[in-house]
């Protein structure tokens, strides 16, 4: 059997503070597989962006098991099978957008010259042609954070790991961003985690809505999603979908 | 903030009106009887003096040079290593804290003892270079931007990447920062050291020789120079950043908190680094003594000083003439620096209510920043004779500039929205300076003190030394002429460690009166 994209199981995660202890992950197990779409929603603290750190390698568990494509994410990621964008585009400000892309090549010392149409073409996904040599200084705030999905997708990501890629967005920024989103994701079919508090933006473009709990950390339940894709802005002004929200946000608040 | 053209517009008005007072005031002799002549008069002398200054110039010159290059390339390469590896950077910090806090001019007698030509005052500039260039360094590199780092870590890229990538080429603006302020320390260093230590040439010694003859005329003519060579310095890499800089400031706030690496330490563990750090200055300077071959009749190791002072027989007379010293130094040392610090932390307030003050004040202050202040004692004891007024009127002035200077840019940061809210409920200027202003400064007042302390000590102690014979700084010049090699050690021991004390304690009470209210140290 093929491994799933991405697979948690009883997780742990416990940070001491000099006065409590904070029980960040309890027992969380997720496992998205491969090609699908999963969001991670849930209230300020409940250790999402720590599960998402944790899924990166950028911390590691206190116990539990953590695979992206079969293998833990320290391999994965020097073989460059993960994509990661951040809330916040986190660019080279003295960087060019081509440049600024180039980073993870840089990092995995792969030779740019070899991906130079790579590049271009996800320039061109991403709708920045013409902006090549611009610096991020020079972009709004929407195209930076563009240019930091095409640095994530410029691997050709297996995986790709997204907190909050547009939390520092306006709502009408928002939507056309995950409208775009699924286009590009619609190309590329990797296996994707999204990290956001939007409740609108996780139904629209995920297939499974994981909700989660603060204090301990964990997963509270798991909601597919019905809609056809490709979907479109209307979806938002749905019946089907408000009923959606509501319910999602029942689970959120605890009823 | 001064650049906008009717500012400095205003700025050049006032500059010329200050050149024409200056001119009235020195023509009429109206100060000290003619301590201060007239612009004019100094520049006809400086013409008449025009075959003495090239080799002083460039005496001083060589020195400041080569004593900024080595004081950059330490500084950079141990910021660097001081970042990559945390714990050598707390292994250090007793021997940071030395170099930071060491007046000058107590160990300017032991450079020329164990040094020879103009060595001495290249060590001294530096040592002036040293500290701001690595605290710049590690400023610089900690400060880039912690998301693109963690992006560079996800990709599994190591240190020496994220240093490649990231942090190395965000930390120029701040490292050229700190070129720009390390120039004039470096001619200030070579400067203190030519007073100091003999030598024949060097703007420093041509004060000094000029001192005992009462020309002020060809006295303020040196300072002038001085005070150009060391402004010149600066503004050249005000130049270069500015030409460097274009199009690669930051774009967005990086909210993310650094994380706090003594977290979690084993008690032990803290104990060693500490202990660490503090024999770690101790055993430099016995390894320097020990590869140096001094005689020990010359070169005291730590424990010839403590020898020197507790068990040689003339023990007893080195501790009084020591504890008499430091009986007179400290007093006015405080005095002093408590004045300059009140006198900034007032005007600095005040000129937050009126904007004006400010902009018609802080290029003045600013200017003096550039300035070797400590280096133009000579100047002053023109003017105030050789009294206690003089060592109170140095050690205020070199403490009031970069207090002030500290401060304002600190007040400047407060946001306008926490100043417009007590405006929103119909607040006096009065209330909104009480509620809001005179709390957010407080973290500037405290770095503010802690960049004074070391410079109050060294103002107080070149005055001792220069003009009013007495405390510490005349013990350690009457010792060099007294070939008492013993209490020049003591006296430059002594006065390190009490300038590490003084600067431990501010540390000290800053972090737990800024805890107490929440708030975060200034840099």
């Amino acid at each position: 059997m093929k491994p799933d994209g991405i697979y948690l199981a009883g997780v742990n995660k416990i940070y001491k503070g000099r006065s409590k202890t904070v029980e960040a992950l309890k027992d969380v197990s997720l496992s998205c597989p491969t090609s699908s779409f999963t969001a991670l929603i849930g209230p300020s603290g409940c250790g999402k962006s720590t599960l998402m750190r944790i899924a990166l390698g950028l911390e590691t568990p206190d116990s539990g098991k953590v695979l992206l494509e079969g293998v833990t994410p320290a391999e994965a990621t020097k073989i460059g099978k993960i994509g990661i964008a951040f809330q916040d585009a986190a660019l080279l400000p003295w960087r060019s957008v081509r440049r600024n892309i180039e980073v993870p090549l840089n990092v995995l010392r792969k030779p740019i010259k070899d991906y130079t149409a790579k590049i271009q073409e996800m320039i061109n996904l991403v709708g920045l042609n013409g902006f090549e040599d611009s610096l991020p200084g020079e972009l709004s705030g929407g195209m930076r954070q563009r240019v930091s999905i095409a640095r994530a997708l410029v691997t050709t990501p297996k995986v790709l790991l997204m907190d909050e890629p547009f939390g520092a967005l306006d709502q009408i920024l928002r939507r056309q961003m995950n409208v775009e989103l699924q286009r590009i994701w619609d190309e590329t079919k990797a296996t994707t985690l999204l990290v956001t508090h939007g409740i609108d933006e996780a139904i629209f473009l995920s297939d499974r809505v994981a909700i989660m709990h603060a204090n301990p950390g964990k997963i509270v339940d798991i909601i597919d999603i019905p809609f056809e894709r490709p979907r479109k802005m209307s979806l938002f002004s749905d019946t089907s979908f408000h009923k959606l929200s509501i319910q999602i946000a029942e689970i959120l608040h605890g009823q | 903030m001064v650049n906008e053209p009717s500012n400095s517009k205003t700025m050049y008005r006032n500059l010329i009106l200050l050149v024409l007072l200056w001119e009235v005031v020195g023509r009429l002799d109206l100060v000290a009887g003619g301590a201060l002549p007239s612009l004019s008069e100094i520049i006809i002398r400086m013409w008449i003096d025009r075959h003495d200054y090239p080799l002083h110039i460039g005496s001083t010159l060589y020195a400041s040079s080569a004593g900024f290059l080595i004081g950059n390339i330490l500084g950079v390469c141990a910021g660097v290593l001081f970042v990559l590896y945390p714990m050598t950077l707390r292994l250090s910090r007793g021997f940071n804290i030395a170099i930071f806090s060491l007046p000058p001019i107590a160990i300017a007698p032991i450079l020329v003892i164990t040094l020879s030509g103009m060595a001495p005052r290249i060590v001294l500039a530096t040592m002036g270079v040293y500290f701001i260039t690595m605290t710049a360094t590690v400023v610089g590199l900690s400060q880039a931007d912690s998301r693109t780092s963690e992006l560079i870590r996800a990709y599994g890229g190591n240190k020496l990447q994220i240093l490649r990538l990231v942090q190395f080429r965000s930390a120029i603006p701040s490292i050229l920062a700190g070129f720009r302020i390390a120039a004039p320390n470096a001619v200030l260093g070579a400067i203190l050291a030519e007073f100091g230590g003999g030598g024949r040439w060097g703007l420093g010694t041509y004060l000094l020789g000029s001192l005992g003859r009462g020309e002020p005329d060809r006295l303020w003519g040196i300072g002038l120079m001085a005070t150009l060579i060391s402004g010149a310095s600066y503004f050249l890499f005000v130049v270069i950043s500015n030409r460097f800089l274009k199009g690669s400031t930051s774009i967005t706030l990086n909210t993310a908190i650094p994380t706090d690496i003594t977290k979690n330490e084993h008690v032990l563990k803290t104990f060693f680094i500490t202990m660490g750090a503090i024999f770690l200055p101790i055993s430099i300077w016995w390894a320097l003594i020990f590869f140096s071959g001094l005689p020990s009749m010359i070169a005291k190791t730590p424990w010839g000083v403590v020898e020197y002072l507790f068990f040689s027989n003339m023990a007893e007379a080195a501790q009084g003439r020591l504890v008499a010293a430091i009986a007179e130094t400290l007093p006015i040392t405080f005095i002093g620096m408590t004045a300059g610090l009140l006198f900034a932390f007032l005007l600095a307030i005040f000129s937050s209510l009126y904007f004006q003050v400010i902009r018609a004040f802080m290029p003045i202050a600013l200017i003096t920043q550039t300035m070797p202040l400590v280096a133009l004692t000579p100047l002053l004891v023109l003017i105030l004779g050789r009294g206690n007024s003089l060592t109170l009127w140095v050690t205020i002035s070199v403490t009031f500039f970069p207090a002030f200077v500290t401060l304002t840019q600190g007040i400047l940061l407060v946001p306008s929205l926490a100043k417009d809210l007590p405006k929103a409920y119909g607040g006096s200027k009065w209330q909104e300076l009480i509620i809001v202003t005179i709390p957010a400064s407080l973290p500037y007042l405290f770095a503010a003190t802690r960049l004074t302390v070391p410079r109050a000590l060294l103002g107080v102690m070149i005055a001792e030394w220069l003009a009013t014979g007495k405390g510490l700084g005349n013990l350690l010049n009457q010792s060099r002429g007294y070939l008492d090699y013993g209490m020049i050690w003591t006296v430059a021991a002594v006065s390190v460690l009490l300038s590490i004390i003084f600067y431990q304690l501010v540390v000290y009470t800053e972090r737990k009166v800024l805890g107490k209210l929440g708030m975060k140290t200034a840099e």
